[in-house]
C-alpha cells in the first residue's frame, strides 16, 4: 500500500503549516501579551478546536449541521462532574451518582473521557440522524441541539439547571489552548486523508457515483460525526477548565452560529479554511474590541460607542462573504504545494453548488 | 369538556403564530432556497419601531400610540420596507452562492440587526401596552378563552384566505408559484426573478410584522430576542411539512403548536420541563419517517 | 436578415469545455435541426441562447438585438422560447395556469384569450383536464403541455430539446405533426435538438451536427442522411 504514503506526503504540509503558525502566535501571546489578552488567545484556540472539529463532519460530508456545540456543551458537563472538587458537586450536584459524586480527576483525564463520551453519544444518536441527507439532517441536528439543550437546561439536579456550576479548576493556559488546537488539527486531518474521509468527500462531490461504487454513505457519515463529536467534546471540556463555570446558555444557538459562520467565512471544504476562519473573526473581534476602549489619538481618546463591534462583524461577514463566496481560503489548503486532490475536486464542487441553485 | 377547549384554544393560537412564522420562511425559501434566519431579527425590529429609541428602561411607545388603523399598515410597511431592503442590499448578492453560504449570511444580518437594536434600545425587555382590552377573557362554552387568542387566530385565517386568493386568483401569485416549483423555467417563460424574489421577501416582512404585533400584544414587553424562538420553530415548520410546500408549512406550524401544547397538557408534572426536548424528539422522528417532509410537493426533488 | 445569430460561442462548466466556438444562424420561418450523440453539448448550445448558462465567449443576437449576458426572462420577452430537455412543467399548478405563466410578458393581451382556446383545440386532452394539476399528466400529455405553454408566450421561435425523449413513437409522431402544422399556421421558426437524425430526415429542414462542442456537418437535412459522412461524423470514425 504505497498510496497512503504518497497522500500523506502530498498533504502532510498543511497540518504542520497550521500548527505551526498556531504555536508562534501562542509563543507571542506568552511573551508579550496581557492577561487579557492570554484570555482571548486561549478562547481563539478553544474556538479552533470546535470549528475543526465541524470541519471534520460539515467540511467532509457537506452536510451542515447545527447540532455539534451540544457535543461541547456534553463535553463541558462531563468535566464538571470529572473536575469539580467532591465537597463542592455533593451541594450543588446532589442527583449525581455516588461514584461521580466522589471522584475527582486533574484536567489530563478529565478531557479525554470527555472527548469519549461526547463521541459515544454521537454514535448512538448519529446511528438514527445519519440516515438523512440534505436538509433534512441539517433539521435533525438542530433537533439533537434543542434535546440537549432543554435536557440540560432542566435537568437540576445533575446539570444545576439553568443556572452555572462553578468550581472547575481553571487551569487552562495559552500553551494547553495551543496543544488542544494542533490536537484537533491532527485529528481532523488523519481523518480527512483516512479512506473513511476520502470515501466521504467523494459522496459530497458526486453523491450518486459514489455511491454506485459502494460507499456506505450512512457508515462514512458516522464516523465522521463521532471523529467531530470527539474533539469538539475536548474543546467543551476545555471551555469548562478555562471558565471554569458551565452553563447551557453558553452552548445553544450563539454559539452554534458563530462557529458556522468562522467556519463558512474561512471555508468550509478545508482545513486551512476552518482555522483562519477563525483566527481572522478572532483578529476582528480583538480589533473593534480595542476600538471600543479608544484608541488615544493626540492626547484625546477616540472610541467607537458600544455595541459597534458587533454590527461591524456582522456587516464584514456579509462582505467576505459577497466576494469571497467560498471563503477566505477559497476551499483550498495551506501549502507550497496545494493539495492536489482538494484541487482537483474544486471545480467539480463548483458546478455541483451551481446546479444545485 | 372546557379543559379540552381551553388547550384546543392554546394549541390553534400557538400553532397560528408558528405558521404564519413557517409562511415567512417558506414563501422566501420557495423561491430562492434561502433559509432566512433573519426571520426572527425582522419581527423583533417590528416590534421596535414602535418605540422610540432609547436606553431608559421605560419605553417611549411612539408609533405604538397610533390608532389600530394607521398602526398594522405602518407595521406591515415597515417589516416589507426592512425585508425588500435586506434582499436589495444584501441577498442579491448570493444569487449564486451556495446554500450554506447564504444561510449564514442571513444570519450575519440579523445578528446586525439584533446588535443595532441593542445598541438603540439596550437590552432590557420593555413594557409596550398596544389594546389592554384584548387581555381580557371571552366566555365560550364555558371556557375562558382570553380574547387575544381569538383574535390571533382570526387573524391568522385571515391571513391565510387573503394570502390564497393572492397566489391562486393573481398574476404574481401566479408567477411566484411557478417561480418556487422551477425557477429556471419560470424565468423562461419571462418571468422576472428579481421581481419575484423581491414580491416574496415583502410578503415575508408582512408576516414578521404581524407576528411581532401579536406577540408584542401577547408578552406586554418588547425583547430583543422575542423572535429568535418562533423563526427556530418556524425554519422546523417549514422543513417538517415539506420544503417549499406553503400549505405543508402551515400544518405543520399547526402540528407543532399543537404538539407543544399537548406535551405541556399530557406530560407527567416532572417532565414537563422537558416539553421541548419532546417536540424537537418528535420532529427527528417525524423526519426519519418522512425525510421529504409530511406535506411534500408531488414535484419536490431533492434540491438541496 | 436572420432571425437568430450564434457567432461563435465558447461555454464551459468549471475546466470542462462544453460548446468550442459554435457558429450557426436561423432565418424567420425555416426549421433548423441540431443532432449530435450524448454529450455533444446540444443542449448546453439551448440553454446559452435561452441565457440559462453564461457563455464564455462570443455573441447571440436575436431579430437583431445583442442578447449575449441577458437575463433569461430578458430573452423570452424578446421572442425565445424554449421548451427544455425533461419538460419542466410545473407539476403543482393546474394545466391551464401552465399555461398562463408565458403570457405575462405579451403586449397584445386582448389575444391571450383567443391563443389559449386555439391551443386547447389543438390539444382536447388539455382542455378536457383543464383544472388537473400538470404534475398528474402522462410524459407525452406533458409534452403537449410544454409546447402549448410556449406557444402561449407568442414566441418569434420556439426551441425544444429533445422533444421525443422518453415518448412511444406513435407519441412522437403525434408530436412532430403538431409541430409541423404550428409551423405552418403561425410561420413558426423551430430550433430543434435531437439524438438521432431520423426525424430531420423525415421533416426535411436544415440540419447541423454538433459532436464535442463543434458543429461538424451542415446542411440539408434530406442530403445529409445520405451523405456517408453522416455516420462517420456521428461516431467520431476517422478525422475532419
Amino acid at each position: 500500500m504505497s498510496k497512503p504514503h504518497s497522500v500523506i506526503r502530498q498533504t502532510i504540509t498543511t497540518p504542520i503549516v497550521l500548527i505551526v503558525v498556531l504555536l508562534a502566535m501562542a509563543a507571542l501571546t506568552y511573551a508579550f501579551g496581557s492577561r487579557a489578552f492570554n484570555r482571548t488567545a486561549i478562547e481563539m484556540f478553544i474556538n479552533i478546536m470546535v470549528v475543526v472539529g465541524l470541519y471534520a463532519f460539515v467540511g467532509n460530508s457537506g452536510l451542515l449541521s447545527f447540532g455539534h456545540i451540544s457535543f461541547m456543551c456534553l463535553g463541558a458537563y462531563m468535566t464538571a462532574w470529572l473536575a469539580i472538587p467532591p465537597v463542592m458537586k455533593s451541594i450543588t450536584l446532589k442527583g449525581l451518582p455516588g461514584w461521580l459524586l466522589h471522584t475527582q480527576l486533574p484536567m489530563w483525564v478529565a478531557t479525554p473521557i470527555s472527548g469519549v463520551f461526547a463521541a459515544l453519544f454521537a454514535l448512538i444518536v448519529g446511528r438514527i440522524i445519519m440516515r438523512l441527507s440534505g436538509i433534512a439532517a441539517s433539521i435533525a441536528t438542530f433537533g439533537l441541539l434543542g434535546v440537549v439543550n432543554n435536557v440540560y437546561s432542566n435537568w437540576d439536579t445533575v446539570t444545576g439547571g439553568q443556572g452555572s456550576i462553578v468550581g472547575i479548576p481553571p487551569t487552562m493556559n495559552v500553551w494547553i489552548g495551543w496543544l488542544g488546537a494542533a490536537v484537533a488539527i491532527v485529528i481532523a486531518y488523519l481523518y480527512s486523508i483516512s479512506r473513511s474521509g476520502l470515501a466521504l468527500r467523494a459522496t459530497r462531490d458526486e453523491a450518486v457515483a459514489a455511491s454506485a461504487s459502494g460507499v456506505d454513505i450512512v457508515r462514512e457519515r458516522l464516523i465522521a460525526f463521532v471523529v467531530s463529536a470527539f474533539i469538539i467534546g475536548l474543546a467543551g471540556a476545555l471551555y469548562g477548565h478555562f471558565l471554569s463555570i458551565v452553563n447551557p446558555g453558553s452552548f445553544y444557538l450563539r454559539t452554534t452560529f458563530i462557529t458556522l459562520s468562522m467556519l463558512v467565512v474561512g471555508g468550509m471544504y478545508s482545513l486551512s479554511g476552518a482555522v483562519s476562519g477563525v483566527v481572522a473573526m478572532s483578529v476582528l473581534i480583538e480589533l473593534f474590541r480595542n476600538l471600543e476602549k479608544g484608541v488615544s489619538l493626540g492626547g484625546v481618546t477616540v472610541g467607537l460607542p458600544n455595541g459597534v463591534q458587533e454590527i461591524a462583524i456582522g456587516i464584514i461577514t456579509i462582505i467576505i462573504l459577497i466576494y469571497l463566496p467560498t471563503g477566505l481560503t477559497r476551499n483550498r489548503e495551506f501549502s507550497w504545494r496545494g493539495w492536489p486532490l482538494q484541487r482537483r475536486l474544486a471545480p467539480s464542487v463548483q458546478t455541483a453548488l451551481k446546479e444545485i441553485n | 369538556m372546557t379543559a379540552v377547549l381551553q388547550i384546543l384554544f392554546d394549541a390553534l393560537s400557538l400553532g397560528s403564530i408558528y405558521a404564519l412564522g413557517a409562511l415567512g420562511i417558506a414563501a422566501i425559501f420557495g423561491v430562492m432556497r434561502l433559509v432566512n434566519f433573519a426571520h426572527g431579527d425582522f419581527i423583533a425590529f417590528c416590534v421596535f419601531a414602535m418605540l422610540w429609541p432609547s436606553i431608559d428602561a421605560a419605553a417611549i411607545v411612539f408609533a405604538g400610540r397610533l390608532p389600530f388603523y394607521l398602526l398594522i399598515p405602518l407595521l406591515l410597511f415597515i417589516g416589507a420596507a426592512l425585508s425588500m431592503l435586506s434582499e436589495v442590499v444584501v441577498f442579491r448578492r448570493f444569487r449564486n452562492a451556495n446554500p450554506a453560504t447564504m444561510m449564514i449570511a442571513s444570519f450575519a444580518l440579523g445578528f446586525v440587526i439584533r446588535h443595532l437594536l441593542l445598541m438603540l434600545y439596550s437590552s432590557r425587555p420593555k413594557s409596550i401596552t398596544l389594546w389592554p382590552n384584548l387581555g381580557l377573557p371571552v366566555e365560550f362554552l364555558g371556557a375562558h378563552i382570553p380574547m387575544l387568542q381569538v383574535v390571533t387566530i382570526i387573524i391568522t385565517l385571515a391571513v391565510l384566505a387573503v394570502l390564497v386568493l393572492f397566489l391562486k386568483r393573481t398574476r404574481f401569485g401566479l408567477e411566484m408559484r411557478a417561480a418556487a416549483d422551477n425557477f429556471t423555467m419560470a424565468r423562461m417563460l419571462g418571468v422576472r426573478a428579481n421581481g419575484v424574489i423581491l414580491l416574496a421577501f415583502a410578503i415575508s416582512g408582512m408576516l414578521a410584522a404581524a407576528i411581532g404585533l401579536i406577540l408584542a400584544t401577547n408578552s406586554g414587553t418588547a425583547d430583543i430576542g422575542m423572535g429568535a424562538n418562533v423563526m427556530l420553530i418556524a425554519f422546523i415548520a417549514t422543513v417538517i411539512g415539506g420544503l417549499g410546500s406553503v400549505p405543508g408549512a402551515v400544518a405543520a406550524g399547526f402540528l407543532i403548536g399543537a404538539a407543544s401544547v399537548v406535551f405541556q397538557a399530557t406530560l407527567p408534572h416532572d417532565a414537563r420541563v422537558f416539553r421541548d426536548a419532546f417536540v424537537y424528539g418528535a420532529v427527528i422522528v417525524v423526519l426519519l419517517a418522512r425525510p421529504q417532509g409530511l406535506f411534500a410537493p408531488k414535484s419536490a426533488k431533492q434540491r438541496v | 436578415m436572420s432571425l437568430l445569430a450564434v457567432d461563435d460561442i465558447t461555454v464551459s462548466y468549471g475546466r470542462l469545455t462544453a460548446l468550442r466556438g459554435v457558429t450557426l444562424d436561423i432565418a424567420e420561418g425555416e426549421i433548423l435541426f441540431v443532432t449530435g450523440p450524448n454529450g455533444a453539448g446540444k443542449s448546453t448550445l439551448l440553454n446559452a441562447i435561452a441565457g440559462v448558462v453564461p457563455s464564455g465567449s462570443g455573441t447571440i443576437t436575436l431579430a437583431g438585438g445583442m442578447i449575449t449576458g441577458a437575463a433569461p426572462e430578458e430573452i423570452a420577452r424578446r421572442g425565445f422560447s424554449l421548451v427544455p430537455e425533461g419538460r419542466n412543467v410545473f407539476g403543482g399548478l393546474t394545466i391551464e395556469e401552465n399555461l398562463k405563466v408565458g403570457t405575462g410578458m405579451r403586449t397584445d393581451r386582448k389575444k391571450i384569450a383567443d391563443d389559449l382556446d386555439s391551443v386547447y383545440a389543438e390539444f382536447p386532452m388539455l382542455a378536457e383536464r383543464r383544472h388537473t394539476p400538470a404534475g398528474m399528466l402522462s410524459g407525452g400529455q406533458q409534452q403537449m403541455l410544454v409546447i402549448g405553454r410556449a406557444l402561449m408566450a407568442a414566441p418569434r421561435i420556439m426551441a425544444i430539446d429533445e422533444p421525443s425523449l422518453g415518448l412511444a413513437p406513435k407519441i412522437i409522431d403525434q408530436v412532430y405533426e403538431i409541430l409541423m402544422r404550428l409551423r405552418a399556421q403561425r410561420k413558426l421558426t423551430l430550433l430543434i435538438v435531437e439524438q438521432s437524425s431520423t426525424r430531420a430526415r423525415m421533416t426535411g429542414g436544415r440540419m447541423v451536427l454538433i459532436r464535442g462542442g463543434r458543429i461538424v456537418l451542415e446542411g440539408a437535412a434530406a442530403d445529409m442522411v445520405k451523405d456517408a459522412r453522416l455516420k462517420q461524423a456521428y461516431f467520431g470514425f476517422g478525422d475532419h
